[in-house]
């Protein structure tokens, strides 16, 4: 069973075909543009880790500070026992 | 008529094949870049975590070695005074004498320049010497 068109809905459909067509080839093009510039996103995504990475085993050996600090105090107090004995040497000396 | 009808169900087929096709793909790679953002903010948590510590650490690094080096001079100066205090004293001359040239007497030239060689003199002039 056919349907009976005229020519005037033959043509639009004829337009319809070649308008979505048309459209088929826009969209899979403004696709095509958002799926590289995602990529792109992806890559620069991939080096921001990378230079994180680099950045943790860069800061890594902070944990050394506390220790190294603790070492200096321990200089400061031999230098502090050292003052004593020298003072207490020094004044036998000049006594 | 047919061909009309296979061209819009082609068209329409087209259309929901490739936005799946590009759904699929845009999918997988914002799901990776999720998975790599993750780890990004695990990374950013690490380094903060590590950079806490340094401002206090070098501060008190920074104060305990400004109470060391400030204190080191104060240590010179007493090891100096017992150094001076403990070293040995040469005596001294009560009475001293003239004030002479380290050199010595200077030894004159004059001889040699005119070829006189005094008796019992041994320098290399007397070699150079004739007769």
């Amino acid at each position: 069973m056919g349907l009976a068109l005229t020519d005037t809905q033959t043509n639009l459909w004829w337009g319809a075909i070649w308008g979505g067509l048309a459209i088929v080839v826009a969209v899979a093009l403004l696709l095509t543009i958002l799926v590289i510039l995602v990529n792109r996103i992806d890559k620069r995504v991939v080096k921001v880790r990378d230079t994180l990475r680099a950045a943790v085993a860069n800061t890594n050996d902070t944990a050394l500070i506390e220790p190294t600090a603790e070492r200096v105090d321990a200089v400061l107090a031999e230098g502090l026992k050292h003052h004593l004995f020298l003072g207490r040497v020094l004044d036998k000396v000049r006594s | 008529m047919n061909t009309m009808v296979v061209l819009s169900v082609v068209d329409i087929a087209l259309l929901i094949a490739g936005l799946a096709f590009y759904l699929f793909v845009v999918g997988s790679q914002l799901k990776r870049i999720a998975t790599n953002l993750e780890e990004c903010a695990g990374l950013v948590r690490t380094i903060k975590g590590n950079a806490e510590v340094i401002e206090p650490g070098l501060e008190h690094i920074n104060r305990t070695g400004g109470v060391i080096a400030g204190a080191l001079p104060l240590l010179y100066g007493m090891a100096e005074g017992i150094v001076a205090g403990v070293a040995p004293r040469p005596d001294q001359p009560v009475v001293r004498g003239p004030a002479r040239p380290a050199s010595g007497r200077r030894r004159s030239r004059l001889h040699d320049s005119v070829g006189y060689v005094p008796a019992g003199s041994s320098t290399s002039a007397s070699t150079e010497a004739p007769g």
